[in-house]
């Protein structure tokens, strides 16, 4: 049987579904394997080609959980499911990490060309105190203005962020490469349909960077421009994530059909 | 046939293939198709749960043999299980009947 194969496809699917004790595992799984690969000699015996009577079984049989005899939502996930989640939620998770690191550096570009209020906007009059005030400015002892301390204390807040969260981010893909090396198992790789983790990355990165962009326009317009250039930092490095994900959709999708082919 | 009304008839249908002799998952769905000459078009792993449900129930009973190379589970039906299909078709045939009687009349 090779890799794509639907029957052995098929297997790895209830496999991950099948609830009970080990024995009962095994027992069900060997009793539905020898199912379809009796309805699969039957239609070569009909004279279908092997892959159509492989779909042909597959398809007849119906879906897993109409063997587990349960509604497949409420089935008990797998390890191997759990193993592919933890997997997905890992490279998804690393990435955006990533990204909020590199936005954190695209902010520290435009803060040097545009100054700390296009980064970040200071708070209103009024909703500070004197002790804030001294507090910034101790921190900023070239300047006499608040305003100009308390936002050259937000820029290094939100830069020294996205800085701490790019690295956690490193870790967390180092992670995902490591538990990737370690689940290479068949039941692992195929428990989430292919690219699935990739998808997600595209439409959450592709959100933020469409609400940033968004929000860095309002600021531009009705702010004049205060406060713009952290949702624009943040929307360039949302665009580097989509091109990221989208680049690994495409890679699983073709891996994928190759696997079909071959 | 709808699906729903033959899932409430499954258990009987499994059971009375069964009468005939033992027989293993893909063997009882064929002989069900073959003897309702194709009526029944359930997904083929439906019958699994409802095999082992009866199992456990004790109406079935099963053993694990090895034929032209591969293990199969083999089902047979238990003492139980037969008066099970007895009542369950003694039933059957009185609602049918009845049923008939009814829609007889009105067509």
């Amino acid at each position: 049987m090779s890799a794509g194969d639907p029957v052995e496809d098929y297997l790895d699917r209830l496999l991950l579904t099948l609830g009970g004790s080990p024995r009962q595992v095994r027992h069900t799984l060997a009793e539905v394997e020898a199912h379809l690969h009796d309805a699969v000699a039957e239609g070569m015996a009909a004279g279908l080609p092997a892959s159509e009577a492989q779909a042909a079984a597959v398809a007849r049989i119906g879906p897993a959980h109409a063997v587990t005899g349960r509604v497949a939502a409420f089935s008990r996930p797998s390890a191997a499911l759990i193993r592919r989640t933890a997997l997905a939620g890992a490279l998804v998770g690393g990435v955006a990490l990533v990204a909020v690191g590199v936005s954190g550096a695209i902010s520290w570009l435009l803060a040097s060309v545009g100054g700390g209020t296009f980064l970040t906007a200071p708070f209103p009059p009024g909703t500070y105190s004197r002790a804030d005030c001294a507090r910034w400015l101790a921190a900023d002892p070239a300047t006499r203005s608040c305003v100009r301390a308390m936002t050259y204390d937000h820029t290094g807040e939100v830069i020294a962020g996205s800085f701490a969260a790019g690295i956690l981010g490193l870790l967390v893909l180092a992670a995902f490469w490591s538990m990737r090396r370690r689940w290479q198992d068949r039941g692992t790789l195929t428990a989430l349909p292919a690219g699935s983790a990739e998808a997600v990355g595209v439409a959450l990165a592709g959100l933020v960077m469409m609400v940033t962009v968004v929000t860095g326009i309002d600021a531009e317009m009705v702010q004049r421009g205060v406060g713009a250039g952290r949702p624009f930092s943040l929307a360039i490095a949302a665009l580097g994530a989509v091109v990221f994900f989208a680049i690994r959709f495409r890679q699983a999708i073709r891996s994928r059909r190759r696997a079909l082919i071959s | 046939m709808n699906s729903e009304k033959l899932k409430g008839n499954l258990d009987m249908l499994l059971l009375s293939v069964l009468a005939s002799g033992p027989s293993h998952g893909y063997s009882i769905i064929t002989r069900l198709r073959e003897r309702s000459a194709g009526a029944f078009g359930l997904p083929e792993g439906t019958v699994y749960p409802a095999l082992h449900r009866l199992e456990a129930a004790g109406l079935l009973d099963s053993t694990w043999e090895t034929a032209a190379g591969r293990r199969r589970r083999m089902y047979r039906l238990t003492l139980t299980g037969q008066e099970a299909l007895a009542d369950q078709a003694r039933q059957w045939r009185s609602f049918s009947g009845s049923v008939a009687m009814v829609i007889g009349g009105t067509a």
